[in-house]
């Protein structure tokens, strides 16, 4: 209990409520990995100009479900998606839908960082590059930079773009690989853990870009940090053994949680 | 050799001190240090096999490439070699190399006569058999290219006879020469007067790299040529096909394919591929190309397809196994992106998996260059006299390869060619060398880190 009292003193009280629209609405999604049914009816509203947190412990499907969001899932053999995954009302599993299209406008952050082994501009220019965003080079210019900025980054890597991406500090990497994201600018940025292979320097700085971000996009992020998930959300879903325990506003699932699970996850109990 | 401790609740405490490790810590360390000294005793075994190894074939292979010359004028008279005196190429070709050798063996006998060399005891035929029976040929062959030699007067270097190129360089003496039709005694005391006056000596043969093969009675005339060029036309066929198919295939396999029954299938295919003795793949081509294609024998393009069949389940394994060393986060990020699996893989993946696909090509390469086995069988061995054509016509002229000169010269009866043989090989080992090389040093260059 003193851990969460700790947490309350992080204006969790005042965090305001938002009432944006839904930008993606879950709705009974379960997923198979062959025998193993790792996701199991979950419903989940990810609302626009908002940070969502998924929480829950090691195997509990909260990164599974991050990656049915733009369709990852589609690269792993025997996975099976079933439900209904609605992008501003269009179904991300129809048929028609190209994943490639959707992964343009929902874009990802890895756990690791993985800059490709190309120079910094390179990284950055390569979605805009593969989906014709861009008319020119000065166009692409523009949107390189505007991107490293976003990313808080630009400053640091303003005079040596054409070095190597790998050549960074895994913080650096971590905003180059957000600024490789948001550059064809998506709707929806998923981070998949961003921060657990960074320093506590290099954390608070992308958990500060993070929330900048919310700004232009609605961002969800998978962590295994209660205190990360407390610190950068305003909605919080609680996952655990395939289910969506609880989901709400982050400052009610931490002080003042539903479901027993929940309570006994936070205060440590399970997990 | 890893001891375990099995002895589970009653295990001895260590002791005491850290300074005297006691007899567990005694029996380790010599484990260990046996361990190392099998693993050197089989390091200087292998290193001393492959010191005898390259000792025998460089002693025996390095003379090869020096070769005996008899060095005297020649004055080309238009009398013998232009009857007609017209000068006209037609005519001139009636001289056939009979008519040369006449001309060679009186110059060399005008000179023996002006420089005050005895002849005793050597007949005129057997001053004539000092010369290689090559020499008249390669001058009329310079002769006819140029007419206007005809008339002229020049010191030419010609090829001495096998055999006084042998007892140059101490494989024929006078005890063999004794029981030899083609030199005797009296020959070889007229070669050490001939070297003393310094109209024989030796010099760096670089007909040996040039020259087609020669017949059995012209060892000294032997040459690489013809193997050389057969050799690099079969490598250049075998990368153009195999390196697109091995490739193609690779990727399909690796980033396309569904995991499935067929898939295995294939792998396995593939895998036994690889173990197929090269014969086998002889008998293919000979049954498949030859026979049933039509193609023509003893061509390079039929040598490279037979090649190729062996040395594509090589780069695709290679190719393969480099495409999967990839990391998994480069083609989620490629994806994440928005990229699609093509351009992933195009982009992204192979780039990465060029430095291995480019050594696991030229190690193919490499084992395909030496290969042997399968060119006997699809008619590589025959005894070619002529240059193929420059590319496309001579990939199908008939031509030989390195390892099958090797074994051509190696079968022969004349000594002369065992040190032929040898020469090949050296001149192969460099060839594999240079590649293998090649390769470590591409992969130095272009492999990334990430």
């Amino acid at each position: 209990m003193e851990d969460q009292k700790t947490m309350k003193d992080i204006h969790l009280e005042e965090r305001v409520v938002s009432d944006h629209a839904p930008r993606i609405t879950a709705r009974g999604v379960n997923v198979h990995y062959g025998e193993n049914h790792a996701l199991k009816d979950v419903d989940v509203d990810i609302l626009s100009g908002t940070v969502t947190a998924f929480i829950g412990p090691s195997g509990c499907g909260k990164s599974t479900f991050l990656r049915c969001l733009n369709r990852m899932n589609d690269t792993v053999a025997n996975a099976r998606v079933t439900g209904q995954i609605l992008l501003d009302g269009e179904d991300i599993y129809d048929k028609r839908v190209d994943p490639v299209q959707l992964r343009a406008k929902v874009g990802m952050v890895f756990q690791k960082p993985n800059p490709f082994p190309k120079s910094i501009y390179d990284n950055v220019a390569y979605g805009p590059k593969i989906h014709g965003l861009t008319r020119n080079k000065a166009e692409l210019d523009g949107i390189v930079e505007s991107c490293l900025r976003k990313a808080a980054l630009w400053n640091e890597v303003k005079d040596r773009l054409t070095a190597p991406g790998t050549g960074l500090s895994g913080g650096q990497q971590q905003r180059l690989c957000i600024a490789r994201a948001i550059a064809t600018s998506p709707e929806v940025l998923l981070m998949d853990e961003p921060c657990s292979a960074l320093d506590p320097i290099a954390t608070a700085q992308v958990e500060e870009l993070i929330d900048e971000l919310r700004a232009s996009f609605s961002v969800v992020i998978v962590t295994h940090s209660m205190q990360q998930a407390a610190r950068v959300s305003q909605k919080t879903a609680f996952f655990h053994l395939g289910h969506l325990v609880e989901y709400g506003e982050t400052g009610q699932i931490f002080t003042n949680p539903r479901d027993p699970r929940t309570e006994s996850y936070i205060t440590g109990r399970i997990g | 050799m890893t001891d375990i401790s099995t002895s589970g609740a009653a295990a001895p405490r260590p002791a005491k001190s850290i300074l005297s490790g006691g007899r567990e810590m005694a029996r380790r360390n010599a484990a260990e240090t046996r361990f190392k000294l099998y693993g050197m005793l089989a390091i200087s075994v292998s290193l001393g096999v492959l010191a005898v190894m390259l000792w025998t074939i460089f002693s025996d292979g390095i003379s090869a490439f020096k070769q005996a010359k008899l060095t005297f004028p020649v004055t080309l008279s238009s009398e013998v070699l232009d009857p007609a005196g017209n000068g006209l190429r037609e005519e001139m070709t009636k001289v056939t190399t009979i008519g040369y050798g006449r001309l060679l063996s009186a110059a060399f006998k005008a000179e023996l006569a002006a420089k005050g060399i005895s002849t005793e005891g050597v007949s005129d035929k057997e001053l004539a058999d000092l010369i290689s029976k090559d020499a008249p040929g390669v001058l009329r062959s310079e002769v006819l290219a140029n007419p206007a030699l005809l008339d002229t007067t020049e010191l030419r270097s010609v090829l001495a006879s096998g055999r006084i190129d042998g007892y140059l360089k101490g494989r024929v003496t006078r005890q063999t020469a004794e029981r030899d039709g083609q030199i005797s005694p009296a020959m070889l005391d007229l070669a050490d007067r001939l070297m003393d006056a310094g109209i024989l000596g030796t010099g760096f043969n670089s007909r040996f790299l040039t020259s087609p093969d020669a017949s059995d009675q012209r060892p000294e005339a032997a040459g690489l040529g013809v193997a050389i060029l057969g050799s690099a036309y079969m490598m250049l066929l075998v990368l153009v096909i195999c390196v697109p198919l091995g490739v193609a295939a690779s990727i399909y396999l690796e980033e396309f394919a569904p995991k499935n029954r067929w898939t295995d299938l294939v792998e396995v295919n593939i895998s036994n591929l690889a173990a197929v003795p090269s014969i086998v793949f002889g008998i293919l081509g000979l049954a498949v190309f030859i026979n049933f294609a039509k193609f023509p024998q003893s061509s390079p393009l039929v040598g490279a397809l037979v090649l190729s069949l062996m040395t594509l389940p090589t780069i695709i394994i290679a190719t393969r196994a480099s495409i999967r060393a990839v990391p998994p986060s480069i083609r989620d990020a490629a994806l994440g992106v928005g990229a699609s699996k093509m351009q992933t893989v195009f982009h992204h993946v192979l780039p990465l998996a060029a430095p291995g696909i480019l050594t696991g090509t030229i190690l193919g390469l490499a084992s395909a260059l030496g290969e042997t086995a399968p060119l006997l069988l699809i008619g590589m061995v025959a005894f070619v006299d002529n240059y193929p054509a420059p590319p496309v016509e001579g990939f199908f002229d008939p031509a030989t390869a390195l390892p099958v000169q090797v074994y051509s010269w190696a079968s022969r009866s004349d000594p002369a060619f065992i040190e032929r043989s040898s020469g090949a090989i050296i001149v192969l080992l460099v060839f594999l060398v240079i590649m293998n090389v090649t390769a470590i040093i591409l992969r130095r260059k272009f492999e990334r880190r990430w």
